[in-house]
């Protein structure tokens, strides 16, 4: 078990040597799409920055809470679109056959079709993820490593609902761009205070669209931990996780592969 | 020998939306099911090089796919190498090797060789063994001048040579060939052809090779299954299809002022030879071309003799 996990290991690296050998194809191309993201992201923070030095609060949340919530959302973008991007050309794959190629080797096609796209640009989300941590004034080891681990969990939801959206590719033919809408939707809902949704939208966005796993309970885990919260963060995540697994196992059985032409 | 390949019954089913407008169908869409794979049954034994054949949508790729554990199929069995191979997908990998016509399993943007160092590690194949049956392929394959282009920049015809060198490398006992000539000129796919039947008599490799190309199963193959709509219609050696069924030739010649005359030998009773010898005596010939009778002819001859 351990030895099969230490050549899986071995074999991201691989993959993410390879993916960083085509980014840098182009060297200045790929330096400057990284400082552009870095850029973009913090011209969103600085609109957030805007509205809270002009209403003080928006239903109990200050920058601080939403520096957090940036912390947590672009590194959990970052780790996604860097390692695991592939799942989101997932639709693409079933349509056109090339899942075909990811079926007929000895690793886990899941594995190998996440890790096949990467977006080196991504490294800007981690730049900024990193700053906004030290922006948010909630500094220390404790609340560092939290931040980690919860940025970690945000990002296999966002793995899980995106393979979920993927799969409906599986059902429904041409549906790239649907599950990049309801991911995109999910991804908006999730960088907003979440302080302001209440009640039944609370309960919307934890089950439907789960963007409060990534808002709602990280902030107020790394704020100040509780077992309770923390708890229902991992029980929320394994859950879109299994679900996620089950339904890809569901699609493959149900796959009926394509001829178009072209390459990977 | 033993039978590397058993299929019995094997049928694949699609459920296809039937196309309509209206809101009823968005709600309510209505669906049909096509039979790609029909009931079939056959055995391939260890080392054997059969084509599979058929024309467009007869079901040979579906049936490939299933056999590659692609697919999973509506009813049927199937062993490939001992392995049920839609419930043994990874463990199956390491005995099979397969090659897509129409896509690529290298990547897009880097060198050849570093699309076959990836491949060797997905298949946990060790550093100095890798490099050992790289060598040799690289070789066989001729595509030493190939190994530091990207794959964009290849032609047809050097991808599928690097296509076939890739499934290759883990020493598969058993290469699964769907249309590995489709889209090459002829002079790429005699070469590709060539290269194939090489390998697998080098290393005893058992071959099932789709295609609608009777050439290819000619040249490379020793026998022949032929499906038509999702049913198997025949399976048996190459000479006895030839025998059977391909015992005609078309020639058509473009004479001096134009003209093109076309006509059917039939080389059972007179060869091919003697049939150019006499046309070129009879007219003044500027080209020609010698074709066997396509697919279609021949199923619609193994239908009216049934």
């Amino acid at each position: 078990m351990a030895a099969r996990f230490l050549k899986l290991c071995k074999l991201f690296l691989f993959i993410q040597k390879s993916n960083i050998k085509t980014a840098f194809l182009n060297k200045s191309d790929a330096l400057i799409n990284v400082i552009m993201m870095t850029i973009n992201n913090l011209s969103f923070v600085f609109m957030w920055w805007v509205i809270f030095e002009n209403k003080g609060s928006v239903n109990g949340w200050h920058f601080e809470e939403m520096a957090l919530l940036f912390a947590v959302m672009n590194n959990a973008f970052a780790t996604f679109a860097l390692f695991a991007r592939g799942i989101q050309l997932l639709p693409e794959y079933i349509d056109n056959g090339n899942l075909d190629n990811f079926l007929t080797t000895p690793q886990s096609s899941l594995f190998l079709i996440s890790t096949s796209e990467s977006t080196f640009a991504n490294w800007g989300d981690y730049i900024t993820g990193f700053l906004m941590y030290f922006l948010s004034g909630y500094v220390s080891w404790k609340s560092f490593w939290l931040m980690v681990l919860c940025s970690f969990l945000a990002f296999v939801l966002l793995y899980s609902f995106r393979l979920i959206m993927s799969c409906l590719a599986f059902l429904i033919s041409d549906s790239q761009r649907l599950g990049d809408n309801i991911f995109m939707a999910m991804i908006t809902f999730a960088s907003q205070p979440a302080s302001i949704f209440t009640g039944w939208y609370k309960v919307l966005f934890l089950t439907i669209i789960p963007a409060g796993f990534i808002s709602l309970y990280p902030v107020s885990i790394i704020k100040d931990f509780n077992w309770p919260n923390f708890i229902i963060l991992i029980g929320g995540v394994s859950a879109f996780w299994i679900i996620s697994l089950l339904f890809y196992r569901w699609g493959l059985k149900h796959y009926s592969s394509g001829n178009r032409f072209g390459v990977r | 020998m033993t039978d590397i390949i058993e299929v019995s019954q094997l049928t694949k089913k699609f459920k296809i939306q039937k196309p309509s407008s209206g809101l009823k169908s968005f709600f309510k869409p209505e669906y049909k099911n096509v039979t790609a794979v029909d009931k079939i049954s056959f055995a391939i034994k260890k080392g054997e090089r059969v084509a599979f054949i058929g024309p467009n949508g007869a079901g040979k790729s579906t049936t490939i796919k299933m056999l590659s554990s692609i697919l999973y199929p509506t009813s049927g069995t199937a062993l490939v190498n001992g392995l049920v191979p839609w419930d043994n997908r990874k463990k199956l990998a390491y005995d099979i090797g397969t090659v897509f016509g129409q896509r690529s399993q290298l990547w897009y943007n880097l060198p050849v060789q570093d699309s076959f160092a990836l491949m060797g590690k997905i298949y946990d194949l060790d550093e100095i063994p890798f490099k050992r049956r790289l060598s040799k392929l690289v070789k066989l394959f001729e595509i030493r001048d190939l190994l530091e282009h990207p794959t964009r920049s290849l032609s047809l015809g050097q991808r599928m040579r690097c296509e076939i060198v890739a499934s290759l490398l883990h020493k598969p006992q058993i290469l699964f060939l769907d249309e590995p000539t489709i889209g090459l000129d002829v002079t790429a796919k005699e070469i590709i052809r060539d290269l194939i039947k090489k390998q697998a008599l080098e290393e005893d490799t058992t071959l099932l090779l789709t295609s609608h190309d009777t050439d290819d199963m000619e040249k490379v193959c020793e026998r022949v299954i032929i499906i038509n709509k999702g049913k198997l219609i025949f399976n048996d050696s190459i000479s006895a299809l030839r025998d059977s069924y391909l015992n005609k030739k078309y020639i058509e010649i473009t004479t001096e002022g134009g003209k093109k005359i076309r006509t059917v030998v039939n080389t059972k009773e007179k060869p091919t030879k003697q049939a150019i010898d006499e046309l070129v005596k009879k007219y003044h010939v500027t080209d020609m071309t010698i074709e066997n009778p396509p697919m279609e002819e021949i199923i619609k001859e193994i239908y009216s003799r049934e």
